[in-house]
């Protein structure tokens, strides 16, 4: 195995060494990929980082076909979906293509980021994997909220008006503000054409060196595993980690098959639900935008139901939004409100399983409450969700700082 | 493996619940029972919906060259039948009524059709279709739409058919407008599990690839 390290750059004659003399081909790959090592013991979570990748790509490739056909024009943006939708060859596969790999994209960052709260992924030397990673979810749903006005639908038109209306509650500079994102005293064609360059260049860019910055960060410090072990500690004699395996061949065959196992549930959706059950295409987006007819109930897409509900609990507005904004970026600080040393939940004491239980459970009950008028019932559930949801940050610092944990074991299991 | 199709399964729940369906109508939405396969009803919903909607309403993203190859009509046809032989086939499926004749004579503007069922859902359609009754003053209104402005054109063939036909000519016009709503259904249907069979295989090949690759792993 060792003699394979320096191989191709001994190997002057080559093409790959000519490469190799001019460009770090055979040691990037061997970094990143090749001699990559993975701990051996990743589950069924672990799936979720490459499939979040190819999601990614999805949307690049698809998205750029869409561009093709699309007009970002208020007289033209809708009727070109429909063309999209008829006339352009497997444009209807393009599209749903494309709209359900956003609620898909969500799904897998869901699993993702409870991958990490799971196993303890953020905590010590990984709080920048976190932090970046965080970064990453910030701009999708910038990305996702963008996307969203695209179809010029009503849903498309109210859901943004709603939201970028939020912007106005701040004090002082709020009205000048939303105007500023809207260009606009109502959402116009200037916003969509706005939205249109900021959702297919701009957050897309930001999107690709993030996944970067987010990929070398993580294999400068190395995978963590459901054990919380670090599996760099314990080496043979040439330097290998003992727990750890090669990332190609080993784990590249299984996210493949893991990969195909998810394209299985997302071509279920593609062609025989593709509108989600009206969660992922919601129903009245098959109207135009109508400045002057309001939906009945405006909802935001179910990905930003959680935060949506949030928002809607508290009673003043400038507060909900400062609650829903805080809902996102407290996220951000999990590395240092986390003090418990041990990683994974395996070994960890029942306060934390216990307070993750109702983070997820809050979580889910936001998620739906989100997509609901509120009633009184349902405002004073989302108050008392939306304060167990919080509680989970607020408590954690003091009953991870001396939690009862269990012996973590020397190796991998 | 048991925990992660069980996961799956969870996940693809939500889905099978309609949002859409429970939309708040003033009344309970009868079942359309309408098959897109049914290539006869299509075309007889396409005749009449030429013969009774599209005095006002029109299917403006639809071109008739479409509907000829959809509905298994050939281009002739589908202008006789649909158009009286007064378009050619690129254009698209137009009311003939001259804009603000409508809102003139009925007070609104009659909506375009291409996207009504995907807005609405197909019951939405069949029932409206079926909703429309006389009250005292012999004045029309619609039980699934109060106060709708438009008239019962329909009230023709409902007076002169037996209920179970009315119930036909109703759902076959359903159809056709929920082909039209999205005409590429039946290609995405028919596509769909073919792409799954070749992913399963794939799955199985992946599968077996990987427990051999992961033999050499010492659990």
């Amino acid at each position: 195995m060792s003699n394979q390290t320096n191989e191709s750059s001994s190997e002057k004659s080559s093409l790959l060494g000519w490469f190799d003399e001019r460009y770090p081909v055979s040691s990037t790959w061997n970094k990143h990929v090749g001699q990559y090592y993975a701990p051996k013991n990743f589950n069924f979570w672990y799936f979720f980082g490459s499939l979040a990748l190819i999601v990614l790509v999805n949307q690049i490739v698809t998205g750029i076909w869409l561009t093709m056909s699309y007009q970002p024009s208020g007289e033209l943006a809708f009727s070109s979906v429909e063309y999209i939708m008829r006339d352009v060859e497997w444009g209807w596969l393009l599209r749903y293509l494309h709209s359900t790999g956003a609620s898909a994209f969500f799904i897998v960052i869901y699993f993702h980021m409870m991958r990490a709260l799971l196993y303890g992924s953020y905590k010590k030397p990984r709080e920048l994997v976190w932090v970046i990673g965080m970064l990453l979810f910030l701009v999708l749903m910038a990305e996702a909220f963008m996307g969203y006005l695209l179809p010029w639908g009503q849903m498309s038109f109210w859901g943004a008006q709603v939201i970028i209306s939020l912007f106005g509650a701040i004090p002082v500079i709020g009205p000048d503000l939303a105007l500023w994102i809207r260009g606009d005293y109502v959402i116009s064609e200037v916003t969509l054409n706005r939205f249109f360059a900021l959702h297919v260049i701009a957050l897309p860019l930001v999107l690709v060196i993030l996944v970067f910055m987010h990929l070398v960060a993580l294999h400068h410090v190395g995978s963590n595993n459901p054990d919380g072990v670090e599996i760099k500690k314990l080496k043979d004699t040439n330097g290998i980690p003992l727990d750890g395996i090669r990332f190609h061949p080993y784990y590249s065959v299984k996210d493949a098959m893991g990969a195909v196992f998810f394209f299985i549930l997302f071509a279920l959706v593609l062609f025989y639900a593709p509108e989600g059950g009206g969660y992922f295409i919601e129903a009245p987006n098959f109207e135009p935008a109508n400045p002057l007819k309001t939906p009945d109930h405006i909802v935001p897409v179910w990905y930003f139901t959680p935060f949506y509900a949030i928002l809607r609990a508290i009673p003043d507005k400038f507060l909900g939004v400062v609650a829903m904004g805080a809902a996102v970026v407290i996220l951000f600080a999990m590395p240092w409100l986390d003090r418990c040393k041990v990683k994974s939940i395996r070994y960890r004491g029942n306060s934390y399983k216990v307070l993750l239980t109702i983070l997820v459970i809050s979580f889910f009950v936001l998620g739906f409450l989100g997509t609901q008028p509120s009633t009184p019932l349902y405002t004073k559930l989302a108050q008392i969700f939306t304060a167990l949801y919080f509680m989970f940050f607020l408590v954690l610092p003091f009953t991870s700082a001396n939690e009862k944990t269990k012996p973590v074991p020397e190796r991998v299991t | 493996m048991k925990k992660v199709l069980w996961i799956a399964s969870l996940l693809l729940l939500p889905l099978t619940m309609n949002v859409q369906a429970a939309g708040g109508y003033s009344i309970e939405l009868e079942s359309a029972d309408n098959n897109l396969r049914d290539q006869a009803s299509l075309k007889r919903g396409a005749v009449l919906f030429s013969n009774y909607c599209m005095a006002c309403h029109s299917l403006k993203y639809m071109r008739y060259n479409r509907v000829a190859r959809d509905l298994g009509w050939t281009d002739e046809e589908v202008i006789s039948e649909m158009a009286h032989g007064l378009n050619t086939v690129t254009e698209n499926v137009m009311t003939r009524m001259e804009d603000g004749v409508s809102r003139a004579v009925l007070g609104s503007d009659a909506p375009d059709l291409s996207l009504m069922a995907r807005l609405k859902g197909d019951d939405y359609i069949y029932t409206f279709l079926r909703s429309y009754h006389q009250d005292d003053q012999g004045k029309w209104d619609n039980k699934a739409l109060k106060g709708t402005a438009m008239p019962n054109v329909l009230e023709g063939i409902e007076r002169h058919a037996t209920p179970e036909e009315y119930a036909e000519v109703a759902r076959d016009i359903t159809n056709f407008l929920a082909y039209a709503g999205e005409p590429s259904k039946l290609q995405r249907l028919d596509l769909g599990w073919k792409v799954i069979a070749f992913l399963l295989v794939l799955l199985l090949l992946l599968y077996l690839l990987k427990r051999e690759y992961w033999r050499d792993i010492k659990h």
